[in-house]
């Protein structure tokens, strides 16, 4: 008798649970799966969106097509070059700022911080403008590359294939370095100081401090930033449209770019192969995060 | 311990919000269309008409003074005119509509881009209704500028504006040179050329400037010779000598410091044409408002027709716009007998037209409203010259070429292909990866 009370009285706790639990469940699934399952769906049709029929010769075509599409295949030699190039630069600046701005001693440490995360604040559109602004062939850089006699004549930063994505990069660790320091910042504020001087104690310099303590007990945190900028770099959209709109020559677009292309760009709405490619940078993105996880975890 | 717990609960929220990401990027797709203006045409007297158009200082005008004309015949009438920020949200409303199968959000008439409309009628069937049996007289139209609104042999739009492509000059420039405008008209590319050699060389001006990134010349340049880039519906680049030729010149009057190529559209407009860099401009015609930016320049232009290869006067179209109705009309002899009293020629077409013309500088192709007063008119900007009657005069010169769906991938793809060949690749191996491009977005491989 006391023991079905007892039951009961769990029982209803764990029905307001579910209770507690159904609206942001239910909002996720409509506003987020529902979506994603339709976008397969549509992945695997073709023809206008009024009136969209299975794909030819085989279910699959869409992804098939893919291999066939060199502009496709460009857009992702693209975006892994971004990904291969910046990602490491902007997570080791990160680390060492993070480091520098962690220094007990250091003054004004408040306003440091600020300056260097201030650039999250800006909008994507506008911080790409900016970019482009300063880049342009009557810009600011190429009058100061002047003024100082390093060129002689104006570059066209955004109208030259190789330079143009090194403005992109330089775009992209401007905007994001600061934005994972504060990551870092938070983990080292979690590590105990009286590590560092047991460390110092021991005799072991800046160098091995570093890679001796402060890497291994940062690793979930480098591991996450690992994760955040793969996934975010894999998505670029903002940078690739408004600073060089995919040129020169296609040389700069990204994957979510020419996905976008191919939906509204042109007035061509191809949502059967566009869903498509976003399901590819999709599973990208799950195995990559997926080994990311593996290698940063060193439970057994 | 809480640390490590911490710290694989932020993962584990990192990678849930990996998905979120995803799903978000699936919507980014869809986030256009929110745009779209709602419409309800049923709660419309029979009196009124909705439309949907864009471009504050060309399009709207233009439809003012038709809604204004109008009232001549039905003085109840009324034109709910809503004006889009730019022509792809009426594209983009129209593929809302379609993709949802519901075209209640859609006003009675559209004003829709010449080269997409092909490719929306054929897509969405059920968005629009032909416009056949209108009382229109449809050879009073340039017939070039009709190819576009006749779809599958049927009426399926008015047009509003004209696309005629003029080259515009500096004539204070030429002088300069030792050259007059009749020098310019007429002339071979290679002519060109040598003419754009000297102007930079004494000037430092550009005879020519474009947008390196949607490259309107080679489209331009072919049609004046009456060739297209497409050939029985598919792409035809490699083995048009044409096109070969053309893209020739255009990288040799880049490499001449003749032409200047920009990285997009802000810089063409901005920076070389507002920005001064330019003596000559060529592109449709409602590039003059740009041109008429630079107010210093007043009574310092004069335009002609374009070179050709062979030295004839080139004469081609690009871009413009007409006016569709759509499924939604409830009241379509209203909405047909407005277009054809206003736009199509009718009563009302002048009024219509030579306030369009001279609220928002927008150019007729109906060929009896062209020969209104109004537009013999001298222009000062253009040192006095008529212009509006010499861009309707080079209009009915334009050869009509083939037309696809696929027009501003093409563009795209012949852009990049000079911008390859301009830094050393080979003409033909660029020509042939551009055309493969256009082939696998039209579904021909």
């Amino acid at each position: 008798m006391n023991k079905n009370k007892y039951k009961s009285v769990q029982g209803k706790q764990k029905a307001a649970g579910w209770m507690f639990l159904a609206p942001a469940t239910i909002l996720i699934f409509v506003m987020s799966f529902y979506p994603m399952i339709r976008a397969f769906i549509m992945s695997l049709q073709t023809g206008s969106s009024a009136n969209m029929t299975w794909a030819t010769p085989n279910i699959f075509n869409n992804y098939t097509r893919m291999f066939k599409d060199n502009l496709f295949k460009g857009s992702l030699v693209n975006t892994y070059l971004y990904l291969i190039i910046q990602v490491p630069i902007m997570l080791i600046l990160a680390i060492l700022l993070a480091q520098l701005l962690n220094n007990k001693d250091l003054k004004f440490k408040g306003l440091f911080r600020t300056m260097v995360f201030l650039p999250c604040a800006t909008s994507l559109v506008s911080y790409a403008l900016i970019f482009k602004s300063l880049f342009a062939t009557q810009g600011l850089v190429n009058d100061v590359l002047q003024k100082i006699g390093i060129t002689h004549s104006n570059i066209n930063f955004l109208g030259t294939t190789a330079t143009a994505k090194i403005v992109i990069i330089i775009a992209l660790l401007w905007r994001w370095t600061g934005y994972n320091m504060v990551f870092y910042l938070a983990g080292l504020q979690n590590i105990e100081y009286s590590v560092y001087e047991a460390a110092k104690i021991d005799g072991a310099n800046g160098w091995k401090t570093f890679w001796g303590i402060t890497v291994p007990l940062l690793r979930p945190t480098i591991v996450m930033t690992f994760i955040m900028s793969i996934n975010g770099t894999l998505q670029l959209f903002d940078e690739s449209v408004n600073l060089t709109k995919g040129g020169p020559a296609n040389s700069t677009i990204t994957m979510s770019h020419y996905i976008f292309n191919n939906s509204f760009g042109n007035g061509v709405a191809n949502f059967g192969y566009a869903s498509a490619m976003s399901f590819v940078v999709f599973i990208m993105v799950a195995i990559l995060a997926f080994i990311n996880l593996k290698v940063g975890d060193t439970r057994d | 311990m809480k640390r490590k717990a911490l710290s694989i609960l932020l993962v584990s929220a990192m990678a849930l919000g990996m998905f979120a990401g995803c799903g978000s990027s699936e919507k980014k797709a869809d986030s256009g269309k929110k745009e779209a203006a709602k419409v309800d045409t049923s709660a419309e007297d029979e009196h009124t008409l909705s439309v949907f158009a864009w471009d504050e200082n060309f399009n709207i005008p233009a439809l003012e003074a038709a809604a204004e004309a109008y009232k001549a015949k039905d003085p109840d009438f009324k034109l709910n005119i809503s004006t889009q920020s730019q022509s792809s949200d009426v594209e983009d409303a129209v593929t809302l509509a379609g993709s949802s199968g519901d075209y209640s959000t859609l006003p009675d008439i559209v004003l829709f881009q010449d080269h997409f409309i092909n490719r929306y009628v054929n897509d969405y069937p059920d968005a629009w209704q032909d416009i056949n049996d209108a009382n229109i007289n449809w050879d009073d139209f340039g017939s070039e500028k009709l190819s576009y609104s006749t779809i599958n042999d049927k009426h399926y739009g008015v047009p509003v504006d004209n696309g005629t492509v003029i080259f515009a000059y500096r004539t204070d420039i030429l002088k300069e040179c030792g050259y007059t405008i009749d020098d310019m008209t007429g002339i071979t590319w290679d002519q060109f050329d040598k003419i754009g050699k000297e102007v930079y060389e004494k000037t430092g001006k550009y005879l020519l400037s474009m947008d390196g990134n949607g490259n309107d010349l080679p489209y331009m340049m072919l049609q004046a010779e009456g060739v297209s880039q497409f050939k029985d519906g598919k792409p035809n680049f490699v083995d048009n000598k044409t096109m070969a030729d053309i893209i020739n010149v255009i990288v040799k009057l880049k490499q001449d410091n003749v032409l200047y190529l920009a990285n997009d559209w802000s810089d063409y407009t901005d920076q070389t044409i507002v920005g001064d860099m330019v003596a000559g401009v060529m592109n449709g015609n409602w590039i003059i408002p740009t041109i008429k930016q630079v107010k210093d320049n007043s009574g310092k232009w004069a335009i002609t027709s374009i070179p050709t290869l062979t030295g004839k006067e080139g004469f081609a179209s690009n871009g413009g716009s007409s006016l569709y109705v759509t499924a939604n009309c409830k009241n379509t002899d209203l909405a047909k007998d407005f277009l054809a009293y206003t736009f199509g020629g009718g009563e009302g077409s002048k009024d219509t037209y030579d306030n369009a013309l001279k609220n928002g500088g927008v150019i007729t192709t109906c060929i009896s409203a062209g020969q209104s007063d109004v537009y013999k008119e001298g222009v000062d900007y253009f040192g006095g010259q008529p212009i509006y009657q010499k861009i309707v005069e080079m209009g009915a010169n334009v050869p009509t070429v083939e037309q696809s769906d696929y027009h501003y991938t093409a563009r795209e793809q012949i852009a990049a292909a000079i911008h390859n060949i301009d830094g050393g690749a080979k003409a033909k191996d660029e020509l042939k990866n551009a055309q493969d491009q256009v082939n696998f977005a039209m579904g021909n491989e």
